[in-house]
């Protein structure tokens, strides 16, 4: 029956629309984090931010601080460009692929019994504990897949559709 | 995959995706040097959060109107102008101004400076962080350029009965030279390049001379702080 035809394509549309603002929300949620993130590193020495990446034991002072001065410009612009949706399935794949490192480093850490005081995720202030860190970070991910697969709604990319 | 091109028509050609793709990789370089350049400007207006100083290095209470950091070498002529003058200052007006002394020697001409500010601090966790630096200031043209380690740090020390040994190992300590570190770092992001700098209520003033401009345009603002509780104001 043509009614049962509508409000089929009725509920189809809804659930497209609700996973596309499930999208848009991961999008700025990852966004916001990775903005903010990478904001509180680059107003603070990198020093503090390098010692804090010392801390893990993967890599010397020299490449600490290397990575230091890198990461923050690297943590903002992702984020500035996901949430703004320009080039958004490059920059969601980059926030998770950034995200999945910094598990690996947490999980080494974790696994070794390293005393991590400061995670160093939003500038060398004090931090939850490794595990909370993880789980935490976990849900990024989801999130970034969500931006990923969905996160086309309200982008620079779709009005140049 | 990642960039556009997808819904790819006949009637599209390669041409409208390379010009969509440019046009965002456009918008993305716009993007990436807006936040740069408010990044950068952030850091020169010197809205980067401070790290605390220990309290030795801390004078005058912490609802004072007027807060000055300072970043100061005890081998700079200037430096040791501006100690006095801010001394005067903080007797002038005891519950009106705050001082923050933070250590940014000038490790390139002041052979020594780093070390002095690591000695100050340690005599300060002895509690004679001011007779020692007021020591400091005085003979740093004994000390500040010599070619071998100054015997005046120890000098100064027997002198005010602290533990030298002690104060050796506090300086050499890595969280002593750790903490002076991540102060001189915080200088540079604030763009700090000469000493004395200040930062008056977050205004940013070199040298001795801006300072007292400065602290001139808030006399006023010290003035009625100063002022017994009850008095009238002037009319």
């Amino acid at each position: 029956m043509p009614g049962e035809i509508i409000s089929g394509m009725e509920t189809m549309d809804s659930k497209t629309n609700i996973w596309k603002a499930a999208g848009l929300l991961a999008r700025l949620a990852v966004g916001g984090v990775f903005i903010y993130a990478g904001t509180i590193k680059l107003l603070a020495p990198a020093e503090e931010f390098a010692y804090a990446i010392e801390t893990y034991k993967v890599t010397g002072p020299q490449l600490s601080l290397w990575a230091a001065y890198v990461m923050p410009w690297l943590e903002l612009y992702a984020g500035l460009l996901l949430v703004a949706g320009i080039f958004t399935r490059f920059n969601a794949a980059l926030c998770g692929a950034l995200l999945l490192f910094f598990e690996a480093l947490l999980a080494q850490a974790w696994l070794r019994g390293l005393p991590v005081t400061s995670c160093g995720c939003f500038g060398s202030g004090g931090s939850n504990s490794l595990p909370v860190e993880f789980l935490q970070n976990l849900v990024f991910l989801a999130l970034a897949y969500l931006a990923y697969r969905f996160g086309r709604l309200f982008s620079a990319d779709s009005k140049a559709d | 995959m990642f960039f556009k091109k997808e819904k790819i028509t006949p009637c599209m050609g390669y041409t409208k995706i390379m010009r969509d793709n440019v046009r965002l990789a456009a918008l993305a370089g716009a993007v990436m040097f807006l936040a740069t350049i408010a990044v950068l400007l952030a850091r020169q207006l010197a809205l980067v959060p401070s790290r605390p100083a220990p309290g030795f290095r801390t004078f005058g209470p912490p609802d004072a109107v007027v807060k000055i950091e300072e970043y100061s070498d005890y081998a700079c002529g200037a430096c040791r102008g501006a100690a006095g003058k801010l001394e005067e200052m903080l007797k002038i007006y005891p519950g009106g101004i705050r001082l923050t002394l933070k250590h940014y020697p000038l490790v390139n001409i002041h052979p020594w400076s780093l070390d002095a500010a690591a000695y100050a601090d340690c005599a300060g966790e002895q509690g004679k962080f001011k007779a020692y630096t007021a020591r400091l200031f005085e003979s740093q043209e004994k000390w500040g350029r010599t070619a071998r380690k100054p015997g005046e740090f120890e000098a100064f020390a027997r002198e005010l009965s602290l533990d030298w040994p002690a104060m050796q190992a506090c300086a050499a300590s890595p969280q002593t030279r750790q903490r002076l570190k991540l102060e001189m770092a915080e200088g540079d992001l604030k763009g700090v390049s000469a000493t004395p700098t200040f930062f008056i209520n977050g205004k940013r003033a070199v040298g001795p001379g801006q300072l007292l401009e400065q602290l001139r345009k808030l006399d006023k603002l010290l003035e009625n702080r100063n002022k017994p509780a009850g008095e009238c104001p002037e009319k």
